[in-house]
């Protein structure tokens, strides 16, 4: 079956980043160079052709983007400055919209002004929100227990509200990627055991983001300076969302110090903080090749993350030292960057937070499948024969 | 005859003869032969002291042959011509023996190596003895030059020479000067305008007094020889022009590939499949339209169409790419919402400026496909639901799938072939075609303008597929090759040809027949056939031919050869059991 | 002592000749049984040149000529090819067995090709045997 080329692919996906990829003339350095580039998965020079033809199937099924940490090797050692790391990148925004059924990614990725926009609009409506409920239930003077202004029990409850809002959507991309990558792109029979055979990576590369340390010139420069801050920002996010999601009363709760969910809490609060310094700094300074193209959505993210681990330590801190209400008001404030922040994960390049991991699963899913297919053809006829 | 003085000289090489032959038994052997007056051997032959050996050896015992066994006369036979003529004796007494690539390079065995490089030298000794002094000849050249074909490389060819002041005959089949050239709009890589390009060379032909530009007329006979051509050609009117001429420049050029070849190509039946100068036409003309009248959203351009084929043309017909990067640009800035695709097997840019424009192509979104050679693309029809015309069909190579390309115009680059006259010129002008038709050129990479026939120039795409700078370089180097000759005012004939001894010959005229170059004349009153040693290359084809053994080939003359054929065979007595 | 072959090697000099040069400066090893003799084209090739050398003594001719379509007189290898054909019947007629006269084409490039020529032809009249043809003259003299 011959595939159908599409011109006009190559226009769309310059809104997403990929706007050298027609320069490149296919010498290969790009997947030579690559440390996870490999017999099965060749990127990113497949991709880059893929991109070129417009081959919208063969783009939206494959796994290679996902695969790819763009350690920007393949970008400095391209001879005419296609940009292959920047393509993948730019394909695995492309891949995100394609996930997300909605069509809100898609909207957001074409225009950062409009994401700013929703992301101020959510912020109001959230502020606005909690500022009528504080006023109607509590008193804005006390922080925590009875008569609370925004007290934990219903804060809690609205976490658990938000991130079911926010799981849905993800669950229903993740399903869509699934679809995608292991139903749509074909080429191999699946038999469904692998599934439970290959699930350990998938826990596996989730918490210890390893890939990130495998690239070559990440582990050149500065001690696995990047894998060391995706992995301290990674648990961050993992603990302060089960803090969050769980011990949200006795993280609220003080003056006095709960060392048994605090000291987890600082912990992650750290590891947030140095990542976020350091991908700000990366993006401002531009020495990196993953930081030179940053879009307008990544700032966003930043700055909305930035806010909330201020606003998050800063409110402790007031709660601690008695300053009741200067504590609720930068828990609203608070409260109004994690709303849009968490909303907007599905639709946005932070989604990749998941999508890395199970890609990784996906792919040893299709290798052993691959493997099995190789070995069962040719074994299982001879036998036959001679019988 | 003089009574024959030989010295013999074996050379050493070095020890790359020396290693396997025993010099000096080859030396102190040849020494005793009768004739042999003096016979040594020496480290290098070649080297100054060797050829002052051999000139004082001529001048203080008087020699008058000389043989030297050393390389492969290939190799130095004009040294040592040279250094009998320093020492005052005809060059053509020189013999050599090559017992280095025939002898001591192939063979290990000592003792066999040393008695066949005996038999070798005393082989020439025998041949010498039958050398003849052999004196070049000259002959008048006349300035006029004929150029053949009115396209870039005519014109240029004729400019340079017009504009030395040389009278030059400029003739063209057609009713327009300018060729091929003249169909194009822009040229690639840089965007000129092939027109005005071609305007300023037309204007200056037709302005310079010393060009005649004879448009719908052609050349019907050509006679003579290198400096002495008489032409006879065809006007417009139908009148026979007879012109003498030194010297010809074919420029015929070339013409197109039939795409209708190519059935998978759909061209013919398809409308909207159209080929390269019709899409010139169409931008000459300043609108790109399907043949529907629509402004085509898709437009594809595939390569090699006819070239590059084992099954049509094996050859790259060189221009091609470069034209169809411009083809690219051209719709692109007619058509700016257009999409082109470039359907391609290796893209060519190897000319000046070519990869550059290679580049800026790539940047301006043309998509490059590239096929594989031997999976031609097919071309279909599309559905109604389709936003396009056509889709053709590719087994894409940089990524390993079968695609479908959509198309409302497709553009094919139609490949160079020679023209169905060059059969007819080649025989009218005595030149050679390859398997393929194209004029054969002296040398392809020392001589590339010249032809075996000489006097006879190639200029331009009627010897292979060439762009306009190559194209024009030729023009002017067969101009200034016909300038140096002018310069000289005559024409030395080498001293190796056939002659004819008129008293022995019948008058059979088998060898006018056979002679390739028409170099064997007869002649009605004498009913005698004679060689027109100016045009005569020496093959031997007559001397072998004649029934009377009235044809002599000088320097490779029968008692010559025979004399070594005796030479060579006196085995040593064991190897006859 | 073993019968070593006499052969004779008429070569044209712009692709055969050219080509054995080859051979030599490829070190290519070939029997020595080969004594060459260059004319400037195949054409030059008068057949008396071959009964020549049979009559006096020579167990094998080659004869070696540009590949068609390359000579470089144009088409003398083929006017050398349409006399070989009448030679080798002329031959036969006089009782000289098919493989001692030989025409091969050798161009300027094919300098492994001419050794292959020369040990195949060699081999091949080494199992024919010597010539009779210049016994035979010698005893025809001898009787007359």
């Amino acid at each position: 079956m011959a595939v159908r080329v599409n011109p006009k692919l190559i226009d769309e996906l310059e809104y997403f980043g990929a706007q050298d990829v027609i320069k490149c003339y296919h010498c290969g350095n790009c997947s030579a160079t690559c440390t996870h580039s490999d017999e099965v998965f060749v990127f990113p020079r497949r991709s880059m052709r893929y991109l070129q033809m417009g081959l919208k199937t063969k783009l939206e099924t494959s796994i290679e983007p996902w695969l790819c940490y763009y350690c920007g090797q393949c970008s400095e050692q391209c001879p005419l400055g296609a940009e292959p790391g920047e393509s993948m990148m730019s394909l695995r925004r492309w891949l995100i919209s394609r996930y997300d059924f909605t069509g809100i990614s898609r909207k957001f990725f074409k225009s950062t002004k409009l994401e700013l926009l929703f992301v101020i609009l959510i912020a109001l409506l959230a502020g606005i929100g909690f500022l009528f409920y504080g006023f109607g239930h509590g008193d804005i003077h006390v922080y925590d227990g009875a008569n609370a202004f925004l007290p934990s029990h219903f804060i809690h409850a609205f976490d658990l509200w938000l991130a079911a809002a926010m799981f849905l959507f993800l669950g229903m991309n993740i399903f869509r990627m699934w679809y995608f990558i292991m139903i749509k792109s074909g080429g191999v029979h699946i038999p469904w055991w692998l599934y439970i055979k290959k699930f350990y990576l998938l826990p596996w590369h989730f918490f210890t983001q390893k890939r990130y340390a495998e690239c070559e010139s990440k582990i050149k420069s500065k001690v696995f300076m990047p894998w060391l801050v995706h992995l301290g920002l990674m648990l961050g996010y993992v603990i302060m969302l089960v803090l969050v999601m769980i011990f949200l009363h006795r993280l609220q709760s003080g003056p006095e110090i709960d060392w048994s969910v605090h000291a987890l809490a600082y912990l992650a609060t750290v590891g947030l903080l140095i990542g976020t310094i350091y991908m700000v700094k990366g993006r401002i300074k531009k020495e990196q090749v993953q930081y030179q193209k940053s879009q307008g959505s990544d700032w966003i993210f930043l700055v909305l993350l930035m806010i909330i681990v201020v606003t998050g330590v800063f409110q402790h801190i007031c709660h601690r030292l008695g300053m009741e209400m200067i504590a609720n008001i930068t828990y609203v404030i608070h409260l109004m960057a994690v709303v849009p922040w968490l909303l907007r994960m599905p639709f946005t390049k932070w989604a990749h937070m998941l999508y890395r991991p199970l890609a990784m699963y996906f792919a040893g899913i299709r290798k052993n499948a691959l493997v099995l297919e190789k070995e069962g053809a040719p074994i299982s006829q001879p036998i036959r024969q001679a019988a | 005859m003089k009574e024959c003085k030989i010295g013999v000289y074996v050379c050493n090489c070095g020890t790359n003869i020396a290693k396997v032959v025993n010099v000096e038994e080859v030396v102190e052997s040849l020494g005793k032969m009768d004739g042999v007056v003096v016979a040594r051997s020496y480290k290098y032959m070649c080297s100054n002291p060797g050829q002052e050996m051999i000139v004082q050896d001529i001048k203080n015992l008087g020699l008058n042959r000389v043989v030297v066994a050393a390389c492969s006369p290939r190799m130095h036979e004009p040294t040592f011509r040279k250094a009998l003529e320093n020492a005052g004796i005809n060059p053509y007494f020189l013999e050599m023996a090559n017992i280095r690539e025939q002898c001591s390079w192939v063979h290990d065995d000592a003792i066999e190596a040393t008695e066949k490089a005996r038999v070798l030298t005393s082989a020439a000794v025998r041949r010498v003895k039958y050398h003849e002094p052999l004196e070049k000849r000259s002959v008048p050249m006349c300035p006029a030059t004929l150029v053949l074909g009115g396209g870039v490389a005519g014109l240029a060819a004729a400019l340079e020479l017009g504009d030395a002041g040389q009278q030059v005959y400029l003739v063209e089949r057609e009713n327009r000067l300018g060729g091929n050239v003249g169909r194009v709009d822009l040229t690639a890589p840089y965007l000129d305008s092939a027109r005005d390009l071609l305007t300023e060379f037309i204007t200056r032909a037709n302005q310079n007094p010393k060009i005649t530009v004879m448009i719908q007329s052609k050349l019907v006979e050509l006679g003579g020889y290198v400096g002495n051509f008489q032409a006879r050609v065809e006007d417009a009117q139908g009148d026979i022009i007879e012109l003498a001429v030194g010297s010809v420049v074919v420029c015929t050029g070339y013409k197109e590939f039939d795409a209708s070849r190519i059935k998978s190509l759909a061209y013919g039946w398809l409308p909207n499949v159209i080929t390269s100068f019709e899409l010139e036409g169409m931008i000459r003309k300043g609108k790109i339209l399907t043949k529907e009248g629509n402004v085509p959203q898709y437009v594809a351009l595939i390569h090699c169409v006819g070239s590059r084929s084992l099954e049509y043309h094996p050859y790259c017909s060189r221009v091609c790419c470069m034209t169809a990067l411009k083809y690219a640009h051209e719709i692109k800035s007619a058509i700016p919402k257009s999409y082109v695709s470039d359907v391609y097997i290796d893209m060519h840019a190897f000319g000046k400026g070519c990869e550059d424009f290679y580049r800026r192509s790539t940047e301006a979104k043309t998509m490059f496909l590239m096929y594989e050679k031997g999976h031609p693309p097919r071309i279909r029809e599309a559905g109604p639901d389709d936003d396009c015309g056509m889709f053709i069909w590719v087994k894409e190579q940089l990524s390993g799938e079968e695609i479908e390309i959509p198309a409302d115009l497709v553009v094919l680059m139609v490949g160079m072939e020679p023209r169905e006259d060059s059969e007819a010129v080649a025989h009218l002008v005595n030149i050679s075609r390859d398997k393929h038709g194209w004029f054969i050129e002296s040398h392809p990479k020392l001589d590339p303008v010249a032809t075996t026939t000489d006097g006879v120039f190639i200029a331009g795409a009627c010897s292979s597929p060439k762009d306009i700078p190559d194209t024009v370089a030729q023009a002017r180097a067969a101009a200034a090759r016909i300038l140096a000759k002018i310069a000289k005012g005559e024409i030395w004939a080498d001293a190796v040809y056939a002659e004819v001894d008129e008293d022995l010959c019948s008058g059979c005229r088998v060898c006018n027949e056979l002679c390739p170059y028409t170099a064997v004349e007869y002649d009605k009153v004498k009913k005698r056939s004679h060689v027109i040693y100016a045009m005569c290359k020496a093959c031997g084809a007559c001397v072998a031919a004649c029934p009377s053994g009235a044809i002599k080939a000088r320097h490779f003359t029968d008692q010559q050869i025979f004399a070594q054929i005796e030479g060579v065979l006196p085995w040593h007595s064991n190897h006859v059991s | 002592m073993a019968f070593e072959p006499r052969i004779v090697g008429f070569l044209c000099n712009w692709c055969s000749y050219t080509g054995a040069d080859l051979a030599g400066t490829s070190r290519v090893k070939y029997p020595f049984n080969v004594r060459i003799i260059r004319v400037m084209c195949s054409a030059r090739i008068d057949p008396t040149f071959i009964l020549k050398a049979l009559s006096d003594g020579a167990d094998g001719v080659l004869v070696c000529g540009c590949h068609p379509g390359d000579c470089h007189y144009v088409e003398g290898n083929y006017k050398a090819m349409r006399r070989y054909a009448l030679l080798k019947k002329t031959l036969r007629s006089l009782g000289v067995e098919e493989d001692r006269v030989r025409l091969e084409w050798v161009s300027a490039s094919e300098g492994v090709r001419f050794g292959e020529v020369i040990a195949d032809m060699t081999e091949k009249i080494r199992k024919l045997g010597p010539n009779r043809i210049k016994a035979e003259l010698i005893l025809d003299k001898a009787e007359r």
